[in-house]
């Protein structure tokens, strides 16, 4: 239904989008994660046709975004980061004119739009204009003018930035429910557990690049069975260094360095809990300072700090 | 066509949002055209009365009633008699221009060369009219004296003569007075001198000024709802409806024309109601609205086009609005909407032609001046068409190559 391959996108000397290539079939699920600037909403761009890729290709239900760019968005329905409504018109006229930009006519038109409102849980303001509506009402209709012509693929750009835990929920349903119809989506977040609980499969994205990607059970395979410990204060680069050397040399080889500055280290080692007392004795004797110490379980988030070595949300 | 309408009705329903706008559109123009036309009058010509107490009943009298309403005088003031009484209480209460008072024997005294004193009050919250009336009360004054000096010899003579002078009398006085005229002519009367006054055969209708301010007035209410219209663009694109429309297959064509159609309309009902209020206050023919008011809607459409492609230009909705309205203003004076071209010098007003509203403006004025409707040549016709597609076609280029998808 979906298909990326080596698309790129290049902004002069900049690469937005460094020849990323994914897969996503009917009834499932494509996560993209990465942190804000990494990539996500180019690609997405790319495939919904605002922007033309300088290299590579991407097709939805078969049909090129570029050379048979028409039938391609007939096929998308988008649902963009920021809220694309006529505020001065009511709800039900948004849907409608949405409705008819794709084809819709008449009396499917109107059916349509009577299970959008409903589905999107509008039915009753539905008359109301949506500079009236809150935030997450304004993201449900949002939401239900990007489906509202039965797309077979839709795509998903951070669909619950600034909503409320209620309105997120309500979109998370529509989202599984639009899935269990039978449409491929492509979701774009920087919430982990957003990924975790929707996304089939998911590709994490950093500076234009895929750096993983698979199932959610495949990636955390990939950490293995491996806690995060990040420790802050102060730490003489060269002598930390050489004492976690030291101990990996002891005996702890799983304990592996992800990122090391004066104001912090993160390592990361099985049931890092219990070797605590090794590593603050360690550290101490290169001359380390700890004031604050974090130790996380194995989840995607730390899969990403384990593979760029800085946190998802920086 | 299809998804036009549903873009034109979508758009009219968004402005129905916002009457507010559209009233304010209204109002300006009418307001200052209403301003204009104050300060322009209306083109009806003032008239005054003159109040007349006669207390001396006599010919003279008569005869000095008579002068105030003779020739074209008689065009500006209506001469009433009355008593002291009331005359003295209307003018009083402003309701004339002046009041003569002649006292009795005022005939008597003339004939005789005694002193008199005639008696003018005049209204002095009117200015022209008491004017008039006091010059031509000593005009008349003057005349008299010189009457006087004259035909002293036979005014005496008409003194004696009683209330049955005989053909004789009569006929002798006539020569004599014919030949003092006759000796007098060449110093009253300047030299024949023949000249012949070529003018230039009239290029243009000349109609009243105040009928003139009309199609700038329109025009000002065309360009600046037209202006109003065209920062629908920025609107959209601030609401992100421009970028969700570029994700839809092959609809900008659509949407564009229903923007066009939408601008078409309310930019015509703007103007169309202020033309219909110039229609009614100057009674223009009917027949010649139809095709004004196609003629400033279609106008309407290429004006808000190019105002459209202008502020799709800049980066950022504020300096395209900066922009846009620094252009108005300047654009309104040129065009004739302050001061009509057919009363500005030449040169400038070849350049306000130029303009683009002072070429809608112009030929509007050709249209609602001349002795027909649909005087507007086919050519001007096609030239706002291909100047509203032109546009509107910049319109599309700047949604395409970008400014859809910020």
């Amino acid at each position: 239904m979906l298909k990326v391959e080596e698309l790129s996108k290049n902004y002069g000397d900049f690469v937005a989008v460094d020849k990323i290539s994914f897969e996503s079939g009917q009834g499932t699920v494509f996560g993209l994660l990465g942190p804000n600037g990494a990539g996500k909403s180019t690609t997405i761009n790319c495939v919904s046709g605002l922007l033309q890729p300088t290299s590579g290709h991407a097709s939805v239900a078969g049909h090129d975004v570029v050379s048979d760019g028409k039938a391609a968005r007939q096929n998308l329905g988008v649902v963009p980061q920021e809220i694309a409504l006529y505020e001065d018109l009511p709800a039900v006229e948004n849907l409608r004119y949405w409705g008819k930009a794709y084809g819709l006519r008449a009396a499917d038109l109107e059916s349509r739009v009577n299970d959008v409102l409903e589905y999107i849980g509008l039915s009753d303001r539905a008359k109301d204009l949506p500079k009236e509506f809150s935030g997450g009402m304004k993201r449900r209709l949002n939401f239900g003018c990007g489906i509202v012509h039965r797309p077979p693929v839709i795509l998903l750009d951070e669909p619950t930035v600034g909503v409320d835990p209620q309105s997120r929920a309500r979109l998370f349903d529509m989202v599984e429910a639009e899935r269990d119809a039978g449409a491929c989506i492509l979701y774009t977040t920087h919430y982990m557990e957003e990924a975790e609980r929707l996304c089939d499969s998911l590709a994490i994205i950093d500076h234009g690049k895929l750096i993983a990607q698979g199932t959610v059970d495949e990636l955390r395979a990939k950490l293995g069975a491996r806690d995060v410990l990040q420790l802050s204060g102060h730490f003489p680069v060269d002598a930390t260094k050489r004492a976690i050397e030291a101990l990996v040399d002891g005996g702890n080889h799983d304990l592996e360095f992800i990122a090391q500055e004066e104001e912090g280290i993160t390592l990361t080692l099985s049931q890092a809990s219990q070797h605590l007392p090794v590593i603050f004795e360690a550290v101490s004797g290169a001359g380390g300072k700890v004031t604050e110490t974090s130790l996380r379980s194995p989840n995607l988030e730390t899969l990403f700090l384990l593979l760029t070595g800085t946190e998802l949300r920086e | 066509m299809s998804f036009a309408l549903t873009s034109f009705r979508k758009d009219l329903a968004r402005w129905r949002q916002d009457v507010m706008a559209t009233l304010i559109w209204i109002s300006i123009p009418l307001m200052i055209g209403g301003l204009i036309t104050a300060m322009m009058g209306s083109g009806v010509t003032p008239h005054g009365v003159l109040l007349m107490v006669d207390q001396d009943e006599s010919f003279l009298s008569e005869l000095i009633a008579g002068a105030y309403s003779a020739g074209e005088l008689g065009e500006l003031i209506s001469v009433e008699k009355t008593t002291l009484e009331e005359g003295t209480l209307r003018i009083n209460d402003g309701e004339a221009s002046g009041l003569l008072i002649i006292p009795d024997g005022f005939g008597d005294a003339f004939l005789n060369s005694e002193p008199v004193t005639l008696t003018l009050k005049t209204n002095p919250s009117q200015t022209i009219l008491p004017g008039i009336i006091t010059d031509v009360t000593e005009i008349l004054l003057d005349a008299g004296f010189y009457a006087h000096q004259l035909f002293g010899d036979e005014i005496d003579l008409v003194k004696n003569l009683g209330d049955d002078p005989s053909d004789a009398v009569v006929g002798a006085m006539a020569i004599a007075i014919q030949n003092k005229m006759g000796s007098v002519a060449p110093q009253l009367f300047p030299p024949i001198i023949d000249v012949e006054i070529v003018e230039p055969p009239p290029t243009e209708p000349t109609p009243p000024l105040a009928l003139l301010f009309l199609p700038g007035i329109i025009l000002m209410a065309v360009m600046i709802s037209a202006n109003g219209v065209a920062s629908d663009w920025w609107r959209e694109r601030e609401q992100g409806t421009l970028r969700r429309l570029v994700f839809a297959p092959g609809r900008l064509g659509g949407f564009i024309a229903g923007k066009a159609m939408a601008a078409a309309v309310i930019i015509g009902l703007v103007g169309g109601l202020t033309l219909l209020i110039g229609f009614l206050y100057h009674g223009i023919a009917w027949a010649k609205l139809p095709p004004s008011l196609i003629w400033i809607s279609i106008s309407g459409v290429a004006l808000f086009s190019w105002f459209a492609a202008l502020q799709m230009l800049f980066s950022n909705r504020k300096t395209a609005s900066i922009i846009s309205s620094m252009l108005l203003f300047p654009l309104l004076m040129a065009g004739g909407s302050f001061f009509p071209l057919a009363v500005m010098p030449g040169w400038i007003a070849a350049i306000g032609r130029a303009s683009p509203n002072g070429f809608v403006a112009h030929r509007l004025t050709l249209e609602i001046t001349a002795e027909g409707a649909w005087a507007i040549v086919i050519s001007d016709w096609l030239i706002v068409i291909g100047a509203a597609v032109a546009g509107l076609s910049v319109c599309a280029w700047r949604l395409k190559s970008g400014f859809a998808r910020a």
